[in-house]
């Protein structure tokens, strides 16, 4: 249970629907704030070259007569005043190099002295700049410009500045932080808010969810009226729908009730014409018998066949008498199964065996004294079912089997015929728990749909085989419960 | 506070050395020829007094020179003009071709032309017409005279100005030796206040600086002073003084204005004045006749 909780596929529709906005949420957050961040860091980066183009602009101008002349003091000195003027700008160092390559000036004479070249550690911080195009290092909070000092289409110097772009990056960092936390905010609301609404929207759904439940477990009950909803909403219309085929189901649960129970009449009635018939049947000869006594009396070989006819026909009525007695008790409150009670199905189907005619092969491998822990009519009315539709299905002159065994844990029955096969929807149907609630078939199946519905209850399954050579092998397993072993009479 | 006087266009692209060869050359012949008819100049028929500054000045502090023009315009009862410009060889000229009434120029331009020039008054700095010239250097260096200065980055201030590169070209022109081959490199600020800048920054190792300037500097900007030292201070020299052309120094106008600089100090607004530029006043003796100045001049001079 704690494992399937991880599959998502097992989650409710409430976690679920809120999860998965949550996720398009985030990634388009995501997408977009990446789209902004790329488009502040480009305006950025135009913006600071427009600023640093427009700043190397006024200097170049300024200084070029001044680096013509050489003149240290003027070139410094308009260092100092532009780096001061322009506020939307920090440089940090500027360094004028002569045409020949040596420093003429620069914002910081201690590190970049006048008259000197610039060392490899200069070079090395220094000529990552390209002309013309400003290099940003933001792990260094620095971008680099060069400027080559043109006159009259002669290089005459080259300007290097440092800026220093911290504030530039500290924006980045502001307005990332503040799309952060924006999006997890507006992630986490609308999360919430979705959390909520598609709770209240499928609360129907589990209103219907909860009685379609109660149907699977047998009692199929209609909405309540309190619960039905606005006529004209989604929901509204499905549950009042679903209230008419709870209607519907109800009324052919009813019938098929009420069909199973004329079945069982008609089966009762087949059983006690059988069992007339077979009172019947001896009848008969043991009247010829008492009018043989009547005549010829006197005679002792006479009185002997007489009597012998006699008492084996009284036999054969005591039987089948008892044998149907036995499969008309009443229920004995969950009396349990006992050998015997197979046995006695023997007897009951003799006429139907007879009519055909059929050889029945019977083994009734169960333990003598055992008590089976299954309800015992119910397994008699399955097993009697069985073998009337084997009987059934057979040929004529042909074979009927029974066999019984059983484990420590279920019992084993199995009904063989000849002749027909089982058709293969009433295979699926037997085979196939609570298959259905009504019979399979309008004409026909009762008897298999009251073998499924018996099976159902006592827990048994089913498997049916069709041999190629024809007929049908019906195999029920029926679990047993414990019980008390008494002595079974 | 900014020196103004560094804004003032200086796109000349010859030398400083060989142009002032040729205004003196000029300015000798000219004043010669001129100088024995009173000076039809323009100044003298215009009712605007037109005053020279140089870079002696500390002509970046907007407030005094407001104050300055105020008071000379009260104390002469005309419009007052204050001409400033880059270089002290700039002043001298218009000083000498008549195009101002006055100016206050330093004592070796003076004294190179004081043919042409005539004293109207001199500043009294600490109760005397004197100042010193200083050589300075950063603060956290060990240098302690000028010998420990060899192979510098130097910064003077005007190639006419005494202590800005006279006072140290003949400190050199004793030893037998020229700045160009003593200093690595040298450069002219045209400001004794960018001199202290530029040794503050680490332009220069060392620079040859007015010591009235410095001194009133570390009163006013002790963050930039603090960071250079002195480590040589000259011998009294004379102050800069305020000069007219010779030819106009009859003039009415020109006596007003001499007149409003020695009476400064009777003045309220004169007062003020002299407490921004840290001065006592203004004298002017006879004998005002800057010998020191005038043997540094041969001193340098017989070295080239």
């Amino acid at each position: 249970m704690k494992r399937a909780a991880f599959f998502p596929s097992t989650w409710p529709i409430t976690l679920k629907a809120p999860l998965i906005v949550a996720l398009f949420m985030i990634v388009t957050s995501g997408l977009i704030s990446s789209q902004v961040l790329n488009r502040l860091i480009s305006t950025q980066e135009k913006h600071l070259e427009e600023l640093s183009g427009a700043y190397l602009d006024g200097l170049s101008s300024s200084i070029i007569p001044h680096v013509l002349r050489e003149d240290v003091w003027e070139v410094f000195d308009a260092l100092e005043r532009t780096r001061r003027r322009y506020s939307g700008l920090t440089p940090v160092e500027t360094i004028v190099l002569n045409a020949q390559g040596r420093v003429l000036a620069a914002s910081d004479p201690q590190t970049y002295p006048t008259s000197s070249t610039l060392t490899t550690d200069h070079r090395a911080s220094l000529f990552i700049a390209q002309m013309g195009k400003i290099v940003i290092a933001p792990e260094k909070a620095r971008a680099y410009v060069l400027r080559e000092l043109s006159y009259q289409n002669r290089v005459i110097g080259r300007i290097y500045t440092l800026l220093d772009i911290s504030k530039l990056l500290s924006e980045r960092r502001s307005v990332f932080l503040t799309l952060i936390w924006t999006n997890v905010l507006l992630t986490l609301l609308l999360g919430a808010g979705g959390y909520f609404a598609i709770r209240h929207i499928v609360a129907p759904v589990a209103t219907l969810d909860h009685y379609l439940g109660r149907g699977l477990q047998g009692t199929v009950e209609r909405i309540p009226d309190n619960l039905l909803g606005k006529s004209h909403s989604e929901f509204g219309r499905l549950f009042r729908r679903y209230n008419k085929m709870v209607a519907a189901v109800n009324e052919r649960q009813d019938l098929a009730s009420q069909l199973a129970r004329e079945e069982k009449l008609a089966v009762l009635g087949r059983l006690t014409s059988g069992i007339a018939h077979e009172i019947n049947n001896p009848l008969g000869g043991m009247l010829n018998a008492v009018d043989s006594m009547r005549r010829h009396g006197a005679r002792a070989d006479v009185r002997v066949t007489s009597l012998s006819l006699l008492e084996r026909g009284l036999h054969g009525i005591r039987d089948v008498v008892r044998a149907a007695l036995a499969s008309y008790r009443r229920q004995d409150n969950g009396r349990h199964l006992r050998p015997s009670d197979l046995d006695d199905l023997r007897l009951l189907i003799q006429p139907t065996l007879r009519r055909k005619p059929l050889e029945i092969e019977w083994s009734n491998q169960l333990e003598t004294n055992r008590i089976y822990g299954t309800p015992a009519d119910r397994v008699r009315q399955i097993v009697l079912n069985l073998l009337l539709n084997a009987c059934a299905a057979a040929a004529s002159n042909g074979r009927v089997s029974f066999l019984a065994n059983s484990s420590n844990s279920a019992l084993n029955l199995v009904v063989r015929n000849d002749g027909k096969s089982l058709p293969k929807n009433y295979r699926e149907f037997l085979e196939t728990p609570k298959a259905s609630l009504v019979p399979p078939n309008e004409n026909g199946g009762l008897g298999l749909w009251m073998i499924r519905r018996l099976a159902d209850e006592v827990g048994a399954s089913l498997i049916v085989r069709c041999p190629d050579e024809g007929g049908t092998e019906i195999s029920i397993t029926i679990p047993l419960c414990q019980v008390e072993q008494r002595h079974a009479a | 506070m900014r020196n103004l006087m560094q804004f003032i266009g200086s796109d000349q692209a010859p030398s400083c050395l060989t142009r002032r060869q040729i205004l003196f050359g000029v300015g000798s012949v000219t004043a010669t020829a001129w100088a024995s008819t009173p000076d039809p100049s323009q100044a003298q028929k215009e009712t605007v007094l037109k005053f020279g500054l140089t870079p002696v000045f500390l002509s970046n502090d907007l407030d005094l020179l407001a104050a300055l023009r105020s008071y000379l315009e009260e104390a002469t009862g005309q419009k007052v003009q204050l001409i400033q410009r880059r270089t002290y060889q700039e002043i001298t000229s218009l000083l000498i071709f008549g195009q101002l009434h006055a100016a206050w120029i330093c004592g070796f331009p003076y004294i190179v032309n004081r043919q042409q020039l005539s004293l109207l008054a001199v500043p009294l700095w600490r109760g005397k017409p004197q100042y010193q010239a200083y050589l300075i250097t950063s603060q956290s260096r060990r240098a302690k005279n000028i010998d420990d200065l060899k192979g510098d980055i130097h910064a003077f201030s005007d190639p006419d100005s005494n202590s800005g590169y006279l006072v140290t070209s003949a400190l050199l022109a004793e030893r037998g030796l020229k700045p160009a081959a003593f200093f690595s490199r040298t450069f002219f600020t045209y400001g004794h206040r960018n001199v202290v800048r530029a040794v503050a920054a680490g332009l220069a190792q060392s620079g040859s600086v007015d010591g009235y300037v410095w001194d009133v500097m570390r009163e006013l900007e002790p963050a930039l002073t603090s960071r250079t030292k002195v480590i040589r201070r000259s011998e009294w020299l004379g102050f800069p003084p305020i000069a007219t052309s010779r030819s106009m120094a009859n003039d009415p106008q020109v006596q007003d204005l001499g007149r409003a600089f020695l009476q400064m100090s009777g003045n309220e607004k004169g007062r003020k004045v002299l407490r921004l530029l840290r001065l006592d006043g203004f004298g002017l003796s006879p004998n005002m006749t800057y010998p020191k100045i005038a043997r540094k001049v041969a001193l340098v001079r017989g070295l080239e």
